[in-house]
């Protein structure tokens, strides 16, 4: 009798403190509205309680993000001049310490409780959220998509040839979360009311696996961008592309642009490859050799299948530069793949002699 | 024992469809610790520590970078080929932490054993002394492990 009369009053005493946490949490965690001063020229009144994030979204202020707030990127950095609390252990691990002295913080993980001040690049003014509908789906390779979205609100966006996107893909099957991943665009400027990306799978990775095995025509998803800087510099330099796999993307919307524009610059354009296998819109390059003033399409295969019978370049790219370079001073390079293929291609263009600061990349 | 919140939320995040497809804990039903325990003792008894595994799978990881992503021989022993894909892979310990995305195929040609390994494993190895749950796409059974890369 008296273990249940025990069990009882702990019962009642749990529930009491329950609902009085409740009633607390409405009383006295209502922080009203609160307003957010951007760049010392933008007031937005939020209502309080939620992340600054999520607040600058919901007024159209795009901070870039590749997990959607869960505090494990480490992108959404924007420097909080005020009103933004102090620093959580979740978020230091991200910042070094010269970011903590500028007070820099990661926006997913900073409350609106009070008023605060931030300041974020200007840039950023200018990106939105699209909503677009999936409307080509092309298999390239085995392992590689363009898929093309057509924008539905708003129904227009404004990029420069090398910028990406963040691609946000619904929960399904394999995913219990919305997730969101960065993706170049892989069509011209001009093309203003859709958009194309390349994505090759990543085994087990979330995005891609939904891109390749559950999207279909007709799909809505959110985009949102444009970021970046990645693109072409307006000089007269000779260029050197250099790309492998599904880092065609950001190339192929650099010299399909040039190629509109007839653009005089000379171009080489190096792509590299393990095998015909993973070769994808050769065609397509080889035709701007013709159509374009000054252009070079340099396919490279690793190391191509018997069956190929590939007559083309073999190896590794750096090689093969300074057949192609005629002025180290006066070119600049545009490189998209992963950090060791970057490295390596920076290095033997650095010996060359072309300047550092001429060579731009855009790094898995 | 009873699993702490600590262990809870990396578990949480250890699971299908969080950071990965397929997760790190496989069909594996014991508490983290439990996992990490029986592998630290399995690791003890064949005379390694979990920080020596790590930084041996580390040193052939590096070696292989110098082949961009084409076969490599390593020490006359080691045939080893990195695949690098897209994007990174966010460590669920709570700490900083993002790794390449790529797969370390090894092959030891004195004894024929072949295994492959992420950058992630690396780190949960050496770091954490964590070889994977039983039945995870990447788990790396450590007996196997060291007779492939020593």
């Amino acid at each position: 009798m008296e273990i249940l009369y025990n069990i009882i009053t702990a019962t009642v005493i749990s529930g009491s403190l329950s609902i009085i946490l409740v009633v607390a949490e409405y009383f006295f965690a209502n922080y009203g509205d609160c307003k957010i001063t951007v760049n010392d020229k933008k007031e937005l009144v939020v209502k309080g309680g939620g992340n600054l994030l999520n607040a600058l979204a919901e007024n159209k202020i795009f901070i870039p993000s590749a997990c959607g707030g869960r505090g494990s990127c480490g992108f959404c950095k924007v420097k909080a001049l005020d009103g933004a609390g102090p620093v959580l252990p979740t978020e230091k691990p991200y910042l070094s310490a010269k970011e903590l002295n500028n007070n820099v913080r990661l926006s997913c993980q900073i409350k609106v409780r009070q008023d605060i001040k931030i300041e974020i690049p200007e840039e950023l003014f200018n990106i939105k959220k699209f909503k677009a509908k999936v409307i080509e789906v092309i298999d390239y390779t085995y392992d590689i998509k363009g898929i093309t979205f057509q924008l539905l609100d708003p129904d227009t966006v404004d990029f420069k040839a090398g910028q990406y996107m963040q691609l946000e893909t619904p929960k399904y099957e394999k995913s219990k979360q919305v997730i969101s991943r960065a993706y170049s665009i892989s069509s011209i400027p001009d093309n203003k009311n859709a958009l194309q990306f390349i994505i090759r799978r990543v085994p087990d990775g979330l995005c891609t696996t939904w891109v390749h095995d559950y999207l279909k025509m007709g799909d809505i998803v959110n985009l949102v961008g444009p970021f970046g800087d990645f693109y072409i510099r307006d000089t007269d330099t000779d260029i050197i592309y250099v790309a492998g796999g599904s880092g065609k993307a950001p190339i192929k919307s650099m010299v399909e642009h040039a190629a509109k524009y007839q653009n005089p610059r000379k171009m080489t354009y190096f792509f590299g490859a393990r095998a015909m296998k993973d070769l994808y819109l050769t065609e397509e390059f080889q035709e701007y050799e013709k159509t374009m003033p000054d252009f070079t399409y340099v396919p490279v295969l690793s190391s191509p299948d018997p069956e190929d019978d590939w007559k083309g370049k073999t190896g590794f790219i750096p090689p093969y530069f300074k057949d192609y370079i005629r002025d180290p001073l006066k070119t600049e390079a545009y490189l998209c793949g992963s950090p060791g293929m970057i490295a390596a291609v920076e290095k033997e263009l650095t010996k060359l002699g072309v300047p550092n600061d001429k060579i731009y990349f855009d790094s898995f | 024992m009873k699993l702490g919140p600590e262990e809870k939320r990396i578990m949480d995040k250890m699971q299908p469809g969080i950071l990965t497809v397929d997760g790190f804990l496989g069909n594996d039903n014991r508490n983290l610790h439990d996992i990490i325990q029986e592998d630290a003792e399995k690791v003890e008894a064949l005379g390694y520590t979990a920080e020596d595994i790590g930084k041996r799978m580390q040193y052939l990881t590096e070696r292989s970078k110098e082949a961009y992503e084409e076969p490599i021989l390593i020490d006359q022993k080691y045939l080893v080929q990195q695949d690098i894909w897209r994007g990174k892979v966010v460590c669920p310990f709570p700490h900083k932490g993002l790794y390449v995305k790529a797969d370390i195929h090894l092959k030891n040609i004195e004894n024929g054993i072949e295994i492959s390994w992420t950058p992630l494993n690396i780190h949960f190895i050496e770091e954490h002394g964590f070889f994977e749950g039983k039945g995870s796409k990447h788990r790396l059974d450590p007996e196997t492990l060291i007779k492939a890369i020593y």
